[in-house]
């Protein structure tokens, strides 16, 4: 029986107990447990097919667990899922963008699968946030790896979502790309949007966090508050999970 | 009804589903024309196969295209993620489906019956309700399969090996009817295959709403 205690569903934005991912005999996801209070930001670390994107497929509703409990915005993933969608935002490795659409077409497509009241202002007033707004009518084919992804954030962010999920957001963006992301996501954090980013970028995601994680063969082995984080240390654990695939360093998971 | 204006303002863009449609099912119509004897055989009875063979295979380009352009740039997950019903994503790409087929079909009726010297238009209203019978089955089908299918490496294959078997009671039915309609017996006397059509199309729409929630599941 797994002990789930009840959350103030004010307090915490996620609650996660013992859950499980399993495709065939693979555990993609191992039995994870942790909470994430509402406002708060947790980076999640770990090597290629250490089960980061599965578990944000999880509780995003994306695939169903094979066991455990996994509560989003105070709703059991798979029982509310449409209420909680509503809640949620997801950026991806794709945009998830019709590149024969403008940015226009595509955001007012989205607002109307969210139901939104004014899709056509809401898209306006997002890709003014993410300063798209004057190539607005220009096809999203024509738009750079680093617009894609700002342009993602406007479709995730456009239906107001209290949580999002990015999965690797910093994935072949340059320099520049990525500073201007950076800056979008402190901003979504500033505004008290809850935020739980899988990413290989150690001193992006460690510089925005309030937690960190570390996860390897599927399970957190390293769950842990940003201030009792000792960050060239983290480094070490973080290149010895990516060489190794597994912990072979001293370490107690949380 | 957001999936199929977005699918409207798609084709609106890049006409690439209704012309490869329309060319390809041009295409083999020309190709039995030129190998069926018209003086030997008659045109209504092989015309209503030929007919159907082009509907079909022209319909079934389009299928492997419309789930394909969801599948681009991760557009399905979006689909997804959005708190609609998998249902309504089903409904909202069967309806596009359906309509670009049906719109196809009606251009190319007016050119086979010119190349079969088939006047049509004396039957034209039974005929409709026919194709408007074995279209809906075929897109109801189609559009549940090639929703599967687009998750696969070989979907260009699979998704007519997997539909065409399941569609032989429609085909069946259809081509009969054409082929009635054709020789000018009235529609009163082809009830039984219309009662088959339209069961399998009730029946794979039920499938269709059964199974497509875990079909679109990742």
């Amino acid at each position: 029986m797994i002990d789930i205690p009840k959350p103030d569903p004010s307090h915490f934005a996620i609650v996660v107990r013992q859950l499980c991912k399993e495709f065939g005999g693979l555990k993609a996801v191992d039995g994870i447990s942790f909470d994430l209070k509402r406002g708060e930001f947790l980076s999640v670390f770990g090597p290629n097919g250490a089960g980061k994107t599965t578990l944000i497929k999880v509780l995003t509703g994306l695939t169903r667990p094979s066991s455990g409990i996994a509560k989003v915005a105070g709703y059991q993933v798979e029982d509310g899922m449409s209420e909680m969608r509503r809640q949620i935002g997801v950026i991806s490795h794709s945009p998830a963008l019709y590149a024969d659409l403008t940015p226009m077409e595509n955001l007012v497509f989205f607002g109307k699968m969210y139901g939104l009241d004014h899709p056509q202002d809401s898209a306006l007033a997002v890709l003014e946030d993410v300063g798209l707004a004057i190539r607005r009518n220009d096809q999203v084919r024509t738009f750079s790896r680093g617009m894609l992804q700002r342009l993602s954030i406007a479709r995730a962010i456009l239906h107001n979502p209290s949580i999002l999920f990015l999965d690797e957001p910093f994935t072949g963006l340059d320099i520049h790309a990525s500073n201007v992301l950076k800056e979008h996501l402190q901003t979504l954090h500033d505004n008290k949007r809850t935020i739980l980013m899988t990413t290989h970028d150690i001193s992006c995601g460690l510089e925005m966090c309030d937690k960190v994680a570390l996860q390897v063969m599927g399970k957190f082995a390293f769950f842990k508050d940003i201030k009792d984080v000792d960050k060239e240390n983290f480094e070490a654990l973080y290149f010895d999970a990516v060489r190794n695939n597994q912990f072979t360093m001293d370490i107690r998971p949380n | 009804m957001a999936i199929v204006w977005k699918d409207f303002v798609t084709e609106f863009k890049t006409r690439e589903l209704f012309s490869a449609m329309f060319i390809f099912a041009l295409l083999v119509i020309l190709i039995f024309i030129f190998s069926v004897n018209l003086s030997i055989v008659k045109a209504s009875e092989v015309g209503p196969g030929i007919l159907w063979v082009a509907f079909l295979f022209s319909g079934t380009l389009g299928l492997n295209r419309s789930f394909v352009l969801e599948k681009e740039n991760g557009c399905l997950m979006g689909l997804i993620l959005a708190p609609a019903d998998r249902t309504t994503i089903y409904f909202g790409k069967l309806i596009s489906n359906f309509v670009f087929l049906t719109a196809m079909e009606l251009f190319i009726l007016p050119l086979f019956m010119v190349f079969f010297n088939i006047d049509l238009l004396e039957h034209l209203l039974p005929l409709l309700l026919v194709i408007f019978l074995g279209t809906l089955g075929f897109c109801t089908l189609g559009t549940l399969l090639s929703s599967l299918s687009s998750n696969l490496k070989t979907r260009e294959i699979m998704l007519p090996i997997l539909l065409y078997p399941l569609l032989v009671p429609i085909v069946i039915g259809v081509v009969r009817m054409t082929g009635q309609i054709l020789a000018g017996e009235p529609l009163s006397g082809m009830m039984n295959w219309i009662g088959l059509t339209a069961s399998f199309d009730i029946i794979y729409i039920g499938v269709s709403i059964m199974t497509i929630d875990h079909i679109l599941e990742e």
